[in-house]
């Protein structure tokens, strides 16, 4: 595989991504204040909890990492999908040398490390005002945040495939995103939810990720683990639509 | 020098559209070549198919020796392209963007602030993309068709939407750019431009090449006459008066004054304006309008170009 230009584009796109006010917002400050002023409300460890030294921070940081993934991948891809595709700059992209699959994986990698800046945020600042901790394994953690990347960056580009117009996209990704956010459990347990709402809710692709993060992060046992099922599906859901949809303008 | 793009009975169809209907068409290494009709003529679809951005129903194409749809790639490495009215990423620093795109070629330009300085463009290789003017997002575009060094350069509507003085600025870059040893294959809907830059010009419509020629031999080969105009303003001068100059062949008396057409617009004006002096009248607004491509392509198709 050739894979010039490769680095070039990965990097460029993602210091287009920081110009992008609304993907700073969203993915890096969002989610980081998000875990402060919910973390903030208990910073010490809270009494009689079951997993001794842990606190509200800790409760909130998977879904904290889960926010960062879904906010890049569904804001960035789509709409930077549909603009460039509007724009004509996939089509000027085409007739450079730049290999199709060189493209799409530099679009990716880009996405990656901005999804991992947010994260690092999250980190630096879990960890000097709220004393966060992983208690179950790293390598089992970043292996789990490269699977969640991985599916809502094939979500995100299923919706940049089918959608023609940004404004298009801005709408629907809205529509996927903010149901996610008390949905999927990351402040709400889904048992506040009525009986016919709950199915969905596990259903939801955040929810599995942000189950089986909070279980790495609480260092517990991972019987959770047949839920990446429902995240494989949406992977295999999202690659489908996108190999099928993509169009160049 | 030899042929560097070759088309061969290239046929295009878009559902019952046919944009291109079996074009043959060469260009010489070295030449501006232009192709000039209205717009829906097909001149985008061919200028891409020879691009490889699109492929032919039939007929066949080859670029610098390959085929572009089979070759695309090897193709790509040495052509350059301006696509119309395409832009690149709307918040990327020319600088970055020019950098961007030498990373995707093997042979880049080693230096692109080189090609800020030919282009103009230092004073703009920090702004964003989106903030510049049409006629400098038309020189970023083409310092990044011209970022590998091509041995062909395809311009689409080059200047279409640009002020005179951007489109004049593109001219004279086009031609600097010939001098360099470049090809360049440009498309147009201003006859004017295709008149001033081009070495051939074919005219498309419907999809098909009507006319193809040096714009010069175009213009002399549809045989039709100039127009003397002017105004008498101190006598009362009948027309007829007029008929018996060298070369006139007609003679009207319009709402501008007299219109005296002829084959040969020298000599008419100078034993006019002998008359004029012999016979002590006073010629006014006197002018003179010679056939162009423009009435090449109204004679060819017989109706106006749209937009």
């Amino acid at each position: 595989m050739k894979l010039r230009g490769l680095w070039q584009l990965a990097w460029s796109e993602f210091k287009l991504n920081l110009r992008n006010p609304a993907m700073v917002f969203w993915s890096i400050a969002f989610p980081a204040l998000w875990m402060s002023l919910f973390g903030a409300i208990a910073s010490e460890p809270i009494p009689g909890f079951e997993y001794e030294g842990l606190n509200l921070a800790n409760f909130l940081l998977p879904g904290g990492i889960g926010l960062v993934i879904v906010a890049s991948a569904f804001i960035g891809t789509p709409i930077n999908l549909t603009t460039y595709r509007e724009a004509g700059v996939l089509k000027r992209l085409r007739v450079t040398p730049l290999r199709t699959s060189t493209l799409a994986f530099g679009f990716t990698l880009s996405q990656f490390i901005f999804m991992v800046l947010g994260i690092l945020v999250l980190f630096i600042i879990g960890k000097i005002f709220f004393n966060v901790q992983v208690l179950g394994s790293w390598a089992a953690l970043i292996g789990m945040i490269v699977f969640g990347m991985i599916t809502f960056l094939a979500l995100g580009s299923a919706i940049g495939s089918v959608v023609g117009s940004w404004r298009t996209a801005a709408v629907i990704t809205q529509i996927f995103f903010i149901p996610m956010l008390f949905l999927s459990d990351l402040f709400m347990p889904i048992s506040m939810f009525p009986d016919w709402l709950q199915p969905i809710c596990r259903a939801l692709p955040l929810t599995p990720l942000n189950t089986v993060l909070r279980d790495i992060v609480y260092g517990v046992p991972l019987d959770n683990l047949w839920q990446l099922g429902i995240m494989a599906g949406w992977l295999v859901l999202g690659s489908v639509i996108t190999v099928k949809f993509f169009r160049w303008e | 020098m030899g042929s560097i793009v070759e088309c061969q009975h290239v046929t295009r169809s878009y559902g019952s559209l046919i944009a291109v209907n079996d074009i043959s068409l060469t260009i010489e290494e070295g030449e501006i070549f232009g192709l000039v009709g209205p717009n829906g003529a097909g001149k985008t679809t061919l200028i891409e198919m020879i691009e490889g951005l699109r492929t032919p129903d039939s007929g066949s194409i080859k670029a610098l020796g390959l085929d572009p749809t089979k070759q695309g790639d090897e193709l790509k490495e040495k052509i350059g392209v301006l696509l119309q009215a395409t832009s690149i990423q709307p918040d990327i620093k020319v600088r970055e963007a020019l950098k961007l795109f030498a990373s995707f070629y093997q042979h880049a330009l080693s230096n692109t602030e080189e090609l800020l300085h030919t282009l103009s463009l230092e004073d703009k290789a920090d702004s964003r993309f989106k903030k510049l003017s049409g006629g400098l997002k038309q020189r970023v575009a083409i310092a990044l068709a011209l970022v590998n060094d091509p041995e062909i350069l395809f311009l689409d509507e080059l200047t279409t939407g640009l002020d005179p003085q951007a489109r004049r600025n593109m001219w004279d870059f086009v031609e600097k750019t010939r001098a360099e040893g470049k090809t360049i294959f440009l498309t147009t809907h201003y006859m004017e431009e295709a008149e001033k830059l081009c070495d051939r010009v074919g005219i498309i419509d419907y999809g098909k090449i009507i006319a193809l020629d040096t714009p010069r031999n175009l213009v002399s080969n549809l045989g039709t006459e100039s127009k003397v105009t002017f105004n008498i303003e101190d006598k009362d001068i009948d027309a007829s008066k007029f008929e018996g100059i060298k070369a006139v062949s007609r003679v009207e008396k319009g709402k501008d004054g007299f219109i005296l057409y002829t084959k040969d617009e020298n000599i008419t004006l100078q034993e006019l304006v002998r008359m004029a002096d012999a016979q002590k009248f006073r010629l006014s607004n006197l002018h003179t309008e010679s056939p162009n491509l423009d009435d090449v392509f109204l004679t060819l198709t017989g109706r106006e170009m749209r937009e």
